[in-house]
């Protein structure tokens, strides 16, 4: 099976810390994969360094089908190639209307010419319903963002990844702040996405993940741990050690 | 399309309204149109105003809307300015030249023309060449296009260095201030090739209308900045409106998201300044012809932090509230500076405004940032929605 | 012993009298020449004068130049002073005193040309005069006018100088003279080449005197010592007026010239038989003007190709007034060496330029630095901090006349105002807009236009001064191209504690320890019991405090007005964004970098500051473009937004 991405070899230092070492990473085009790991294990940074954010020191990072480099695009690049990624603090735009997020995230062309000229059409309309009818708020389509409560917000943001129609998804802590409900409701939207694409969820959260049910990978100090069902990485001792024992020490 | 646009923005009608039932009655009551009760001198304040109204909702796109907080844009409105200046000076003394040369027994040759004409621009530095940026001078299409371009080229080729390297936020700001400071002090030397601190004057008189009378320039010039206004708010408001509204909102309130989203940002801001700043330089192409006369004085930093003060009074984020910032502001200010406001006695010390007018504002700019940061035009919604 | 010593005395006696006759004498035998002295024929007098070694001599001489010599009618010379119609005479030998009638005597006239002549003989005489004085006076008269029959005397008077400062210059002089007059030409030409490592202007003077030339035009390459060939067609129309001048061609026909000529010469609405209407082309002009030629109504017409043609027959040269080729040559060597050592010390004189440039910026951007760069705030008011500190040591100055203790009761007063000031905006407006950097400058905008109008509505609008305290006036001259004035050095020593106080304070205090933890951390600062609104006041006070200090630094050297600080704003914010925001380091290297390179601008370009000022910003505009952080960049993932 060839992959979707390919992360290998990836290093990154900062000011001589070294956050991201030697990482190898692959993932597979329609899987979802939760990533756990310590404060500081360099989660956050190897989604910065696959969304082009961070510019890795050394190490290679393939893209899709026709193996493209995804190092030296810029972001939107990245973005368009269908890479989407939700930020751990809930970033929508909170002036506009949960209509006017969905359609700027939607996959259309992003030239500010086409943007300039782009027209409503009956097809994108339908899609943006569909898109807020998955994530509950086709109530709110017309209501500013900024009213949403907290895990709505988070929801949108989930939905505007989706519009973009993403390959891939990175997803940073999509339960913080959430009630058990939400989770629940977080968890079937990530899992119905992951059917058709990757997505890749980084947590803290370890009752989140098991709800996750899937191949989980422990990052410590920039590199992987341990990969495997989550039964599995929790029983090995080297995991319990760096993660559970120091968090529970 | 057009239509829809508008049904889905009643303010832009109301607003066109609004500039036209004003633009009528001032027309009614001018010198050369009306009733005479408005003087000439009144209506170029008054079309000079909407020339500021109209650089302050490019300013307002480009800051409120799409975060950017330029202090440069004003030496676009000057550059505009001198494009058109450059036109107006030369036809004129063009037309001087050939009058005075006409009396000669022997017709001039084409040098001996230019020769006079540069003599008469340029005498006051020194000079009578005519610099390479002249070339077009002569040729009002030409220099008409120089309007558009220059600051069109000018904002593409800084915008495009700013934001490639992502200079955003206040060190944007100052990049800006920076260009805006260079390109005064370069006009301000005398080998600028545009008279250096002297300026380009007499640009009340039109070329080829010099026997129509001042009143009726005025009130021509004053329709046509209104007929601009009117088109840069409706287009402006037709940009901020849609998609292309929803993309440099984004921008300004999370750049990064609207990266992650695909958009390439710095295109979208690269549009937005430069268009803002093409529209600045016909702001200001309009306004010189009313003002008579520019400097590079004009072009100094502060007038585009004033821009800026104007914006912010009126209200960042709504078209509406630059044009009422601006308007209310810069007609103040000059009520203010020109004499107008009534000094206060207060027995120990008599208040002159022309002095403390400067004071005033700081203070109540200061006020409205920290009190009022949605401005005039935030009072205006906070009206309209309780009316309801 | 005793009648030995008065036969010497005798002796003396004698000899003096036989002396003081002698004057008068050798003054009646040239009697017509120095009654009516012209400047070829009162050399022969001089000559004996000065041969007779008489003391009285120089007296005579100097009563001489200042038109005090008086005539009596039986031809005896006098040294007379008028007093009414009365004249009192001085006996030029013995100095006795009389009185006479005016009208007896004839005052002696010598014009200018014999005065200079007399004032040169008299020169070897103060040469050696007894006053120190005088003898400098002589020097300084001959280093302003130097002339080849002053070198003897002074190589003469060197041996016997006392005083060893006028010693050397003496030496020096008569090493100038010796390059010009010198009798042998290898003694000239050592004497230049000793000028070789001499960068002062007068030895430059010197050099360039001997290389003086004077430029001329013949048919054929001219006898002499030829300085170089010109080539006309650099500047084709001034060398053609030059051969015009010289009666080798005809007057240039230019079209003024044409013009005037047609206009001549109309005959029934048409010139040369072209009608006038068609006159209004250059081409169409010296159509008409080569008929009127024709007709020899009009010199003929002088085209670019004739005046090419004539310019080609000629050679243009320079030619130097030393005839000795030998001698130029060294001079050329030696001028060209002292110019290569002025350049160096030009390069040094400008690097001390733009230290001291730079130190102005940096006391300028400093308290900004600590504003902008240690807490994110962007304070446009900045500017007129300083100019506050400036009024501050101009109002101290009005109250404390002494000017060394007035700018030391101003320094602290001026910081503990700004403080104060820096405070209380703090307090009022800032702290309501952290988080919000764009309002927070528009903000401090509005402070500073306040600012700057109350300034001027107390001021007014004209400059005020702030006087320097006496020994931080003049310069510390290092040769004649090296200079730098004591004030510049008090701003870069001012600059130099700042930086120590500076880097003290944030690096080795408990303030600065808490200033830095708030800046990396508030929220853990303020858990760990740092109050981050209390440290914010203080830096923000901080740095405004030092914003007034160099008020009053800036104020000491540059006028004080209310636009002052609007004049250092823009550059104080390049100068902390060059330099890396947030790092002291870093304001110093931004300072460094713009400091040096306006005066490196001003120095390729000097007739033009704003030029210069403009091309800077330009620069840095692009600078920012590929170090967006600035020289010293803070790395890390802190830094990445």
């Amino acid at each position: 099976m060839s992959m979707l991405l390919e992360v290998s070899g990836v290093s990154v230092s900062f000011d001589g810390f070294r956050a991201i070492n030697n990482l190898s990473i692959n993932f597979a085009p329609a899987e979802l994969r939760a990533i756990i790991g310590p404060n500081g294990a360099g989660k956050t940074t190897f989604m910065d360094i696959v969304t082009g954010k961070t510019k890795p020191d050394e190490g290679h990072v393939i893209w899709g089908d026709k193996n493209i480099s995804l190092l030296g695009m810029s972001e939107s690049q990245i973005a368009r190639e269908g890479i989407g990624r939700k930020f751990q603090k809930p970033t929508v735009f909170e002036d506009q209307t949960v209509r006017q997020n969905l359609a700027m995230a939607l996959k259309n062309p992003r030239g500010p010419f086409a943007v300039l000229t782009h027209k409503k059409t009956a097809k994108n309309a339908a899609r943006i319903e569909a898109i807020a009818e998955e994530i509950g708020l086709l109530d709110s389509l017309t209501r500013p963002a900024e009213e949403l409560s907290h895990g709505q917000k988070q929801w949108l943001e989930i939905g505007m990844l989706l519009a973009q129609d993403p390959r891939l998804l990175l997803v940073d802590e999509p339960a913080a702040g959430m009630t058990v409900e939400e989770r629940e409701k977080t968890t079937d939207i990530l899992r119905r996405a992951a059917e058709t694409r990757a997505v890749v969820v980084v947590e803290h959260d370890m009752e989140f993940v098991r709800r996750l049910n899937c191949k989980v990978t422990v990052l410590h100090e920039g590199s992987v741990l341990a990969e495997g069902n989550l039964d599995h990485v929790t029983s090995n001792q080297q995991v319990i050690d760096v993660y559970l024992g120091r968090s529970h020490a | 399309m057009r239509k829809s646009f508008l049904s889905e923005n009643p303010s832009v009608l109301w607003f066109i309204a609004a500039l036209g039932l004003f633009t009528l009655m001032v027309t009614l009551l001018s010198e050369a149109t009306g009733a005479g009760l408005i003087s000439t001198s009144f209506v170029k304040t008054l079309g000079k105003t909407l020339c500021l109204c109209l650089i302050a909702i490019a300013m307002d796109v480009v800051w409120g809307y799409c975060g950017i907080l330029s202090l440069g844009h004003f030496a676009f409105f000057g550059i505009g300015g001198y494009a058109i200046g450059m036109w107006l000076m030369y036809a004129r003394t063009e037309g001087i030249v050939l009058e005075s040369l006409s009396g000669q027994t022997i017709p001039p040759t084409p040098q001996e023309i230019s020769d006079a004409i540069g003599n008469q621009i340029f005498g006051v530095v020194g000079s009578s060449e005519f610099p390479l940026i002249w070339a077009f001078a002569d040729s009002l299409v030409l220099q008409l296009l120089m309007v558009v371009l220059v600051p069109g080229l000018l904002a593409l080729v800084f915008g495009w260095l700013a934001f490639r390297s992502r200079v955003t936020g206040v060190y944007l700001s100052i990049l800006t201030q920076a260009m805006t400071l260079a390109l005064s002090l370069y006009l301000f030397q005398n080998d600028s090739g545009l008279r250096g601190n002297n300026g380009l004057s007499g640009l009340q008189n039109i070329p080829g209308f010099e026997s129509t009378p001042q009143s009726t320039i005025a009130i021509v010039f004053f329709l046509i900045s209104a007929a601009a206004l009117g088109a840069g708010y409706v287009f402006f408001a037709w940009i901020v409106s849609g998609k292309m509204g929803s993309v440099i909102k984004g921008i300004r309130d999370n750049e990064a998201r609207v990266r992650f989203l695909g958009y390439h940002v710095e295109s979208y801001k690269l549009f937005v300044f430069t268009i803002t700043a093409v529209i600045s330089g016909i702001a200001g192409a309009l306004y010189y012809p009313q003002a008579g006369i520019i400097n590079p004085g004009e072009i100094a930093p502060i007038a585009s932090i004033y821009l800026a003060v104007w914006v912010a009074i009126g209200g960042r984020g709504r078209l509406y509230g630059a044009v009422i910032g601006a308007a209310f502001v810069s007609l103040l200010s000059s009520w203010f500076t020109g004499g107008g406001a009534p000094d206060i006695n207060l027995g120990f010390y008599t208040i002159q405004w022309t002095d403390w007018w400067l004071v005033l504002l700081g203070v109540s700019f200061v006020a409205v940032t920290l009190l009022f940061p949605k401005g005039i035009g935030g009072l205006f919604d906070y009206l309209v929605r309780k009316q309801p | 012993m005793r009648r030995f010593f008065y036969a010497i005395a005798l002796c003396f006696g004698t000899i003096m009298a036989a002396q003081a006759q002698e004057l008068q004498a050798i003054l009646q035998t040239h009697a017509d020449e120095i009654a009516k002295p012209s400047r070829k024929t009162v050399n022969v007098a001089l000559e004996d004068l000065v041969a007779s070694g008489l003391p009285t001599v120089p007296g005579f001489l100097e009563a001489w130049v200042e038109k005090s010599v008086w005539q009596s009618s039986d031809g005896q010379f006098f040294i007379g002073a008028v007093e009414d119609d009365q004249i009192n005479l001085r006996d030029v030998d013995s100095g006795a005193e009389t009185t006479a009638d005016k009208s007896d005597f004839k005052q002696l006239k010598p014009n200018g040309g014999v005065r200079r002549v007399i004032g040169t003989a008299l020169v070897q005489f103060q040469l050696s005069d007894d006053n120190l004085t005088r003898r400098t006076t002589a020097v300084a008269s001959i280093a302003r006018r130097p002339a080849a029959d002053q070198l003897a005397p002074l190589l003469a008077s060197v041996e016997g100088e006392p005083d060893p400062v006028l010693k050397a210059r003496k030496i020096q002089l008569a090493n100038f003279l010796s390059t010009r007059f010198a009798d042998n030409p290898e003694d000239r030409i050592t004497a230049i080449n000793s000028l070789a490592k001499d960068t002062s202007v007068e030895a430059r003077s010197v050099l360039n005197q001997i290389l003086q030339s004077s430029s001329g035009v013949a048919p054929t390459e001219p006898e002499g010592n030829i300085a170089r060939i010109l080539d006309p067609m650099q500047a084709p129309d001034a060398y053609y007026a030059q051969l015009v001048e010289a009666g080798f061609a005809p007057a240039r026909t230019g079209p003024p010239v044409i013009r005037a000529a047609l206009e001549a010469n109309i005959v029934a609405g048409r010139v040369g038989n072209v009608p006038l209407a068609q006159l209004g082309t250059d081409a169409a002009r010296e159509r008409a003007y080569a008929a009127l030629a024709k007709e020899g109504l009009a010199p003929p017409l002088v085209t670019t190709q004739t005046r090419d043609h004539a310019l080609g027959e000629y050679v243009f040269y320079d030619l130097y007034d030393e005839p000795n080729a030998e001698i130029t040559a060294a001079a050329e060597a030696a001028l060209a060496s002292v110019e290569q050592r002025v350049a160096f010390a030009q390069a040094a004189d400008l690097a001390l330029d733009g230290l001291s440039l730079a130190s102005i910026y940096f006391l300028a951007a400093i308290g900004l630095a600590i504003t902008f760069g240690v807490m994110g705030v962007i304070n446009m008011a900045h500017g007129e901090f300083i100019m506050m500190g400036a009024y501050t040591g101009y109002v101290v100055q009005t109250f404390i006349p002494d000017y060394t203790v007035s700018i030391l009761v101003a320094l602290p007063l001026a910081f503990a105002i700004t403080f104060g000031a820096g405070v209380t905006m703090e307090r009022l407006v800032i702290r309501h807009l952290y988080h919000r950097p764009l309002e927070t400058l528009l903000a401090t905008f509005g402070i500073s236009i306040a600012l700057q109008q109350l300034a001027k509505n107390v001021f007014g609008t004209q400059a005020r001064p702030l006087t320097s305290p006496d020994w931080l006036d003049g310069a510390w001259v290092i040769s004649d191209v090296i200079a730098i004035s004591y004030i510049r050095i008090a701003i870069f020593v001012l600059a130099l504690l700042f930086l120590a106080l500076i880097l003290f304070v944030l690096k080795r205090t408990r303030l600065g320890l808490e200033v830095r933890a708030v800046t990396q951390n508030p929220g853990m600062a303020a858990s760990m019991g740092i109050n981050p609104d209390r440290i914010n006041m203080l830096t923000f006070g901080l740095g405004s405090g030092i914003a007034g200090i160099a008020g009053v630094a800036i104020g000491l050297y540059a006028k004080v007005t209310s636009e002052m600080g609007a004049d250092y704003i823009v550059q104080s914010f390049m100068t902390v964004v060059v330099g890396g925001v947030g790092n002291v380091w870093g304001t110093l290297a931004g300072a460094s970098m713009i400091g040096f390179l306006q005066k490196g601008i001003e120095w390729l370009n000097p007739s033009n500051t704003l030029a210069a000022q403009t091309y800077m910003i330009l620069f840095i505009i692009l600078f920012i473009q590929f170090r967006p952080k600035g020289i010293v960049a803070l790395k890390g993932r802190a830094a990445a937004d």
